[in-house]
């Protein structure tokens, strides 16, 4: 029988490997909503298509998703930039709100037209790694997929930081970030620029919808809990983060493998939100500090 | 300022009027039958797979003639998943539409809510999947229910261990849903009345990707029995998740529902090899010994490509049964109607006999099924079983 | 000038409550009673999100707070009534503790912590089934016996004439002008006096006031609920669009954003069928794009049509140096 010790180390470990995925959703959402100031409730709307996309490449090919996950991303770039120079563009001087609402009435579009397109019903797929185990000791045990889908997110991550601080693109967005209104006199073209960072922010969310698939399953509302994750991964990143939004995710995985375990699993969601309203009372500029994306 | 004035009033009349038109029922050339089902929202799954179980029978009864010498029309409304829509569903259909009798909704919480309404417009309502208790607790002469509550699965799922080795302790898991906590409700007062020592009860959010704390909590109160109450998807990551922690009880039962699907012990759509040994309640299989099962099941796998679940064997049935009941009496208006279903007495429909009691309510068998070698054999009762029980459940560490 | 939004409504109220006289069938009536609740709450929204500009998304806190007031109440064996009033009372509380947190944040800050909170409750609401009943329900008693649909009807009629009243009454006053002014600018409304919390808390309290009363009468129509029906996400969306759509910060705004949006819903639901959704979201994208000030903004400034005094411009503030900006955008003071 496993001591409280070893248990509590599965519990943890098991955080990390989900809250690695919510770091990547999170890292995407707070890089639109450092550049932008965008609340985009479409991000989980873009998740699923993801996840669709890679779906639908696995039943006619058969390509595992952790190989052909960069189609899911290049697709939701494309969506995203569409979306940022068609639909949030023009109504950029708009309150806050109104983009809010607008981004509401996309997701409510894509995800009903997921329902019309593959039906309501369920898919999951099924790959050989799915059964490998890797054990640790003899208590502690990690499913192979989840320890697959935590290194890409790891490298996802590393790279979109490097982006960020290290191209003329990161240096771009982060001037935008700064001062939105400065940012053109030094011939930054601000537009492009956000729509691109809106496009990355989005393949962020498909990519985490393909490295998804395996382990969990698929209907037309899956992003649902994911985005409003992210929007707690943001606060507790602070400030549109996108280090402090990575960190954010893998915590809030431990946080809420600890609460099943500690407390019940039907509170993990709620101590999420719990989390979420002490930090913005206490430390509303985040956990990680006043840092910038 | 006065036109702009007039325009509005117009055109918010019009709006309004317009918002609330039907489709004329009643007279015409075709029988219409008002349906209340989940198309879109949380349950829209489930809802679709009634309304391809509805469409089946919609399309035997018409190729027989219809009913009363006219084709049937089904008048679908969606609920949306949501109750207060399946209210408002039913006035829809019953005082615009003017349909005789209503069948549905999908969930317990939106049948629940529409029982006090069709009640109230007396208008029968036959019942297809809600299975919590407190449907069927006003016991209204106008409701009527096909499939078996939560409250005789637990019955049922006591019987069949209590004289298969008669454990002691139970853990429940279940799903933070009314489906999971009527049966939760369910079983914890009949495992108390029957003596058993319940030494957790665990609700899960569904849907997630991680239950593997979850279940480290069951597997520190060594319940010898497990009973789970999850839809497919939560059942098969459970059972996944089970054989990676070593969670080793002497029975994994179960409600039925995602334990019971026809895709469950299939590795692709399924938990596939972690489902051996598993106990389910069942309502119904395709591989059932009832006539018209098979073809039922032909009929859903051509049409949509996959097997039903009993929840589109229940839709199917229950528009089969209220047909029959009309054609017998040639009843066409609701209170007829309503007598008609009272009087209904089935012996053999692809869904078992049917004949509903004083409450309304269709004394159907639950059996209880084992996944054995990949397939569900019926166990439970005796008279019923085609094999013999495997228990205890062989450790994981030690099955191949 | 009398304001031609006031008589429209008034004119369009008056009006409203011949109806059930000619259109006696539960159905259509269920549709408007609907209509008329969410234009009571958006009007009640409006208070909070339009008038003192704080994106609220989580106002179904208080509407299923009231409801739940009222089922909670009454299964302790408080007469109906008297729980419906309980359950504003406790709505109004949770209003004070929410907004006590929340109003020290802003913009979208503001707006994810509502969401938090009516989150919280939802999930509590859900997981304590002993208490709440979970999510196989509640019994809710009815508040009227006879002929109950017509009379839940009027009810609503009565409280979107009662809200519309007390907005039109705050938007004159002085603590009207006070709202607007915070929302336009915070800071500079703070340097000249305006006790900003003080203003938001009281706006909250009385928009979470209306909307608790408003669950409660919903929750009594139904006879039954959940949690998932009273304090889901989808009923403060639906709130805040139809304010929004409507117009948000406008008198008349809420009472055709309901009209329109929730006649348009249903219409869409019996034409559509699976597909009325995605059409329900293609109209909130058209309108965003083509009616950013909402519809009685829009038709207001485009069309000349409600024309009253010069309506206050609903802009988004100019910005100030970067690190104020920074500090600024999370905190409120």
């Amino acid at each position: 029988m496993a001591n409280w010790f070893d248990v509590a180390l599965q519990a943890i470990i098991n955080g990390l490997l989900t809250g690695a995925l919510y770091a990547l959703i999170g890292m995407g959402m707070a890089l639109i909503f450092g550049v932008m100031r965008i609340v985009n409730f479409a991000h989980g709307a873009f998740l699923m298509m993801g996840m669709y996309a890679t779906y639908v490449v696995f039943q006619a090919t058969g390509i595992s998703p952790y190989y052909q996950f960069p189609v899911a991303g290049l697709l939701l770039f494309v969506v995203g930039y569409a979306t940022y120079m068609g639909l949030l563009r023009p109504i950029r001087g708009q309150v806050d709100f109104m983009v809010i609402l607008l981004t509401m009435g996309l997701a409510l579009i894509l995800v009903d037209g997921a329902q019309l397109v593959f039906g309501a019903d369920y898919h999951q797929i099924n790959i050989p790694l799915l059964s490998r185990n890797i054990r640790l000791g003899s208590q502690i045990s990690i499913n192979a997929p989840w320890l697959v889908s935590f290194a890409i997110a790891a490298v996802l991550a590393c790279v979109l930081y490097w982006v960020v601080t290290h191209t003329m693109f990161g240096r771009a967005a982060r001037a935008i970030a700064q001062n939105p209104y400065a940012a053109p006199l030094t011939g930054i073209n601000v537009n492009r620029i956000q729509a691109a960072a809106f496009g990355i922010g989005s393949a962020a969310a498909g990519i985490a919808g393909a490295l998804l698939l395996p382990v969990f399953y698929l209907f037309p509302d899956v992003g649902n809990q994911f985005k409003l994750k992210s929007f707690v991964m943001v606060v507790l990143g602070g400030m549109g983060s996108i280090q402090g939004a990575a960190i954010a995710g893998l915590v809030l995985g431990v946080v809420e493998s600890l609460t099943s375990l500690y407390w019940g699993n039907e509170w993990a969601l709620a101590v999420d939100f719990v989390l979420f309203i002490l930090v913005l009372s206490l430390k509303p500029s985040g956990i990680f500090g006043s840092q910038r994306a | 300022m006065k036109r702009s004035l007039i325009l509005f009033l117009v055109g918010v009349s019009v709006l309004v009027l317009t918002s609330c038109k039907g489709s004329k029922g009643g007279g015409g050339n075709t029988f219409k039958i008002g349906v209340v089902t989940s198309l879109t929202g949380s349950n829209a799954a489930f809802g679709q797979a009634h309304k391809n179980g509805y469409t089946i029978a919609l399309e035997e009864i018409n190729a027989k003639g219809g009913l009363l010498g006219k084709q049937i029309e089904l008048d679908y409304y969606d609920d949306q998943s949501r109750p207060d829509q399946a209210v408002q569903g039913v006035s829809k259909l019953v005082d615009q539409d003017r349909v005789p009798i209503v069948l549905g909704a999908y969930s317990s919480e939106s049948t629940r809510a529409i029982v006090p309404v069709v009640t109230q417009k007396q208008v029968p309502l036959v019942i297809p999947t809600a299975v919590a208790d407190n449907v069927m607790e006003s016991g209204s002469p106008w409701v009527f229910r096909i499939c078996a509550g939560s409250g005789s699965f637990a019955a049922a799922t006591l019987d069949f261990l209590k004289n298969n080795g008669d454990p002691r302790t139970l853990a429940i898991v279940y799903e933070n849903t009314n489906f999971g906590q009527a049966n939760n409700k369910s079983m914890t007062e009949a495992s108390k009345a029957a003596g058993l020592n319940l030494v957790d009860s665990e609700a899960y959010q569904a849907s997630s990707p991680d239950y593997k704390s979850l279940l480290q909590r069951v597997k520190g109160k060594t319940p010898e029995v497990i009973y789970f109450a999850s839809y497919l998807l939560d059942a098969s990551t459970l059972m996944r998740q089970a054989e990676q922690l070593s969670l080793n009880p002497k029975y994994y039962t179960s409600a039925g529902t995602g334990f019971a699907a026809a895709e469950f012990p299939t590795p692709d759509k399924g938990a596939g090899k972690y489902a051996e040994y598993t106990f389910s309640v069942s309502q119904w299989l395709p591989s059932a010994k009832w006539k018209g099962s098979a073809e039922f099941d032909q009929k859903f796998f051509k049409l949509t490509g996959s097997h039903p679940a009993y929840h589109a064997m229940e839709a199917y049935a229950v528009l089969l049964v209220a047909a029959a009941a009309i054609d017998n009496s040639k009843a066409d208006q609701p209170t007829t109607i309503r007598d008609a279903i009272k009087q209904v007495s089935l012996p053999e429909t692809p869904f078992g006999p049917v004949k509903f009691d004083a409450r309304g309510q269709n004394q159907h068998p639950v059996l209880i099924t084992q996944v054995q070698s990949g397939q569900y054999k019926v166990v439970w009762p005796p008279d019923a079983a085609e094999s013999k029980p495997i228990i205890p459940t062989p450790e994981w560490s030690k099955r191949q | 000038m009398k304001n031609p939004q006031i008589i429209i409504a008034a004119i369009f109220l008056v009006a409203a409550l011949f109806v059930p006289l000619f259109v006696p069938t539960d159905y259509t009536l269920q549709v408007l009673f609907r209509v008329f609740l969410f234009a009571a709450l958006g009007l009640a929204w409006n208070l909070v999100g339009g008038y003192a500009g704080q994106l609220s998304l989580g106002h179904a806190a208080y509407f299923g707070v009231g409801a739940y007031g009222l089922a909670l109440f009454s299964r302790l064996g408080i007469s109906p009534w008297a729980s419906v009033l309980l359950g504003v009372v406790m709505a109004v509380i949770s209003a004070a503790m929410i907004g006590k947190v929340s109003f020290r944040l802003r913009g979208p800050y503001f707006a994810l912590c509502t969401i938090a909170f009516a989150e919280v409750l939802r999930l509590v609401a859900k997981n304590l089934p002993n208490v709440t009943g979970g999510d196989v329900g509640v019994q809710v008693p009815a508040l009227f016996m006879q002929s109950a649909t017509r009379s839940f009807y009027w009810a609503g009629v009565l409280l979107t004439a009662f809200a519309f009243g007390l907005t039109a009454w705050i938007e004159r006053s002085r603590f009207g002008y006070y709202l607007m002014a915070i929302r336009e600018d915070q800071d500079t409304a703070l340097s000249v006096g305006v006790n900003a919390s003080r203003c938001k808390l009281w706006a909250l309290l009385i928009s979470a006031a209306i909307t608790g009363l408003g669950g409660a009468l919903y929750a009594s129509m139904f006879l039954f609920i959940v949690p998932d029906q009273v304090l889901a996400m989808e009923i403060s969306t639906e709130i805040a669009i139809v304010a929004m759509l409507g117009g948000a910060g406008t008198l008349l705004g809420p009472l055709l954003g309901s009209v329109v949006l929730e006649t348009a819903a249903e219409t869409f639901k019996n034409i559509f069928k699976e597909a009325h959704l995605l059409i329900y979201g293609v109209l909130i994208v058209l309108v965003v794009l083509f009616m950013p000030e909402g519809i009685v903004g829009t038709l207001t400034s485009k069309l000349g049509l409600f024309k009253k005094a010069p309506p206050v411009p609903f802009a988004a503030p100019l910005p100030v140096t970067a690190e104020e900006e920074a500090q600024r955008a999370a905190v409120s003071e």
